[in-house]
């Protein structure tokens, strides 16, 4: 079940590469963050209820509602529709995830470790590289936005895949982490709409020597 | 201890923002800065003891807290006449002072935090307050420097919880369980996988240099010196960027014990050398005072980064030149604001004549060079000296020959741009009509320089102490 969950999760990273609709790339967290919510229950559901809880509610509520609410009035603040600010084709970013996803298995399977969730960790790469990824392709801050939380959500199935004893902390930290990605980044993503009229990264680019 | 003092911190902060009058927000600042000494003296007397689950007064901690401490006056004082010259609004003076509470609140948690993952917290909750600060001016450079700085630093600290977690690998791999107080980790990193060490450092390295103004993330920390408030700047490009040295050096200490510290030597000065070649590089084309100052910090920070990986009394060196610069460059962006008060701008052509104009802030901006370059009686010689007799003790001719090469390019461009503040007087400089500079605004200045040469030249015994007690896990 577990691994179902896992696979589905690679699939809505490469179903990222064939949309330019902001509505769908609201719609890709919300999943992710229903899937981490069942990936996370299934795993830790032996731990501590109060931590189980805040685990669940953070991925429930947080990454799969709160964040894409909140993601979704930006895009209505700013008349976002169609992202097509990509430097590269749809293609090379679909072969880009895909090897990203392969990359991640070839190196979970040759890491022999008891202690080590190897299936986690191949999602979590692949996911915290598409992250990055998205990051650099894009040349508008809503997909920095968007892409930034889906390498929160690798970080997060990294702390999984490092075992189950030690979750409370380090989600406590994903949480802030989450907190100040979307909270203030969205504000300052807000003010650049604002002040720009567009967002677009081209913008911000007065400092320089 | 700790708890207090974040919860006063958190107390105190929010009574700002809600209290705007003029004469209680100065006793509200008062009382924090009380607070900070009370905390920091707190921490000397009780050097290695455990404060909570999650805080330590080590020796680090204590160094890093006492800069914080002295430099939270200075940069108070120069806030209110920053404040005061801007003529800002009530209640945006409020959001920065109460901003500017809660990072020092946030910079001393990281400063004292013993589990790594309280540290990694702390320095996030450090992004926040800062971005506050950095957009004070609301103008659409500063918000160009808040949103890459917000989101950079974000995307390197999820690197660097990456990396944590991959510590936490290693110590599940050899434990059985995960406890990432640094004490733990340290006793037992012998006999740890080195591969997740090794991992878990480069990782720690690329995220919290976007703090510690290092390579690879090096530019977002130049852009917010550049924006920031001069006071601001000022104490973010000493005790911010000493966070991030904090974190890179939390996990050398971890790597130390292992067998992959050559390695990890070659990474860092790998860093090192490409921080100071990209600082000398940039700064011959800087025509901006605040920028050429950030690109000096990335030098300094280069120059820690060589220390640390030449190893030796080069461990001393790293946490002496971290004391000394972080005096050096608070003083130096103090003094900038103040010549921008004379010349309403910051850019290298549009100011001349200092000389003339301010002859005790020219003293100031003299004794900044003398400081910042490593000129004797700068104490900042006696660090650099040592680092360098790291070097060549370690067989790094070539490195050690290329960062002396560099450091005489960049103090001959920082010379240059200070000659030119001093006494340029030719064509297409106009001589501003109003001059509003106080001498008392430069006390501060004398104050921090006099401690560099003091503690360059004839460090107290204490100051030595906690150096070596800082540095006595590595040996």
């Amino acid at each position: 079940m577990v691994f179902s969950l896992i696979l589905l999760f690679e699939l809505t990273l490469i179903y990222l590469a064939f949309t330019e609709r902001v509505k769908r790339f609201l719609t890709i967290l919300m999943i992710q963050g229903l899937l981490l919510f069942g990936i996370a229950y299934l795993q830790l559901k032996h731990i501590n209820i109060l931590y189980l809880a805040f685990i669940l509610s953070e991925t429930i509520i947080v990454k799969g509602l709160l964040v894409p609410l909140f993601l979704n009035q930006m895009r209505k603040r700013n008349n976002l529709d169609r992202l097509a600010h990509s430097k590269v084709s749809t293609f090379v970013t679909v072969m880009a995830i895909s090897a990203a996803i392969v990359f991640g298995f070839l190196l979970s399977s040759n890491i022999h470790d008891d202690h080590l969730q190897t299936k986690f960790l191949a999602a979590s790469i692949a996911a915290i590289i598409t992250g990055i990824y998205f990051v650099m392709i894009h040349r508008n801050i809503f997909t920095h936005l968007v892409g930034y939380l889906i390498t929160e959500n690798g970080v997060f199935l990294f702390s999984l895949a490092v075992g189950s004893e030690m979750p409370m902390l380090v989600n406590a930290a994903i949480l802030l982490d989450i907190f100040v990605g979307v909270l203030v980044l969205g504000i300052f993503a807000n003010r650049v709409g604002d002040r720009f009229k567009k967002m677009h990264v081209d913008d911000l680019a007065q400092l320089k020597d | 201890m700790l708890i207090v003092y974040f919860l006063s911190a958190f107390a105190i902060s929010g009574a700002l923002l809600c209290l705007r009058n003029r004469v209680i927000q100065l006793l509200f600042i008062l009382l924090f800065l009380a607070e900070q000494t009370v905390l920091t003296v707190y921490a000397f007397c009780h050097l290695n003891e455990k404060d909570s689950v999650y805080f330590t007064f080590d020796s680090i901690g204590i160094i890093l807290s006492s800069i914080l401490t002295l430099l939270g006056y200075a940069t108070f004082y120069h806030s209110y006449l920053y404040l005061k010259r801007h003529s800002d609004t009530q209640r945006s003076q409020s959001i920065y002072y109460a901003a500017l509470i809660m990072l020092s609140a946030s910079m001393n948690g990281a400063y004292f935090s013993e589990h790594l993952g309280t540290f990694w917290t702390s320095m996030e909750a450090t992004t926040l307050c800062v971005s506050v600060l950095i957009y004070h001016e609301r103008t659409p450079v500063a918000l160009e420097a808040t949103w890459k700085y917000v989101f950079i630093c974000s995307v390197g600290i999820s690197i660097a919880l990456v990396g944590i977690l991959s510590i936490s690998v290693a110590v599940i791999s050899k434990e059985g369980l995960t406890d990432l107080h640094l004490s733990n980790i340290v006793a037992h990193a012998q006999g740890m996988n080195t591969e997740w060490i090794k991992i878990a450092f480069v990782l720690a390295l690329t995220g919290f240099s976007a703090k510690m103004g290092l390579f690879p993330l090096y530019a977002v920390c130049v852009d917010a010196h550049t924006v920031a408030p001069s006071p601001i700047s000022a104490f973010i490009s000493t005790t911010l960027m000493n966070v991030g040295f904090l974190g890179i050096f939390r996990m050398y200490t971890i790597i130390a014990q292992t067998d992959a510290l050559p390695w990890a030597n070659r990474v860092l000065m790998i860093a090192g050398i490409l921080s100071i070649t990209l600082a000398a590089v940039q700064l011959l084309r800087i025509k901006h005072f605040k920028r050429a100052f950030a690109f000096s910090s990335m030098e300094h920070m280069g120059i820690v980064a060589l220390a640390l990986s030449a190893g030796g009394i080069g461990y001393y060196a790293a946490i002496l030149h971290i004391v000394l610069h972080s005096f050096a460059k608070a003083g130096l962006f103090y003094q900038i604001g103040q010549v921008y008060s004379v010349y309403n701008s910051y850019l290298i052509k549009d100011c001349g004549n200092y000389m003339k104009l301010n002859p005790v802030g020219a003293i100031v901006v003299i004794l900044t060079f003398i400081c910042v370059t490593a000129i004797p009686p700068s104490g900042l010689f006696v660090s650099e000296f040592m680092v360098f007799k790291s070097l060549f003790a370690g067989d790094n001719y070539y490195i050690a020959i290329a960062a002396l090469f560099l450091l005489t390019v960049i103090m001959f461009v920082i010379g240059k741009n200070f000659l030119h503040l001093l006494y340029y007087n030719g064509d297409g400089f106009t001589t501003p009509q109003s001059v509003k500079v106080n001498t008392s605004e430069t006390v501060s200045q004398f104050v921090l320089f006099g401690l560099i040469i003091y503690l360059g030249v004839n460090p107290p015994e204490f100051l030595s102490d906690l150096i070596k007690g800082a540095t006595a896990v590595l040996q």
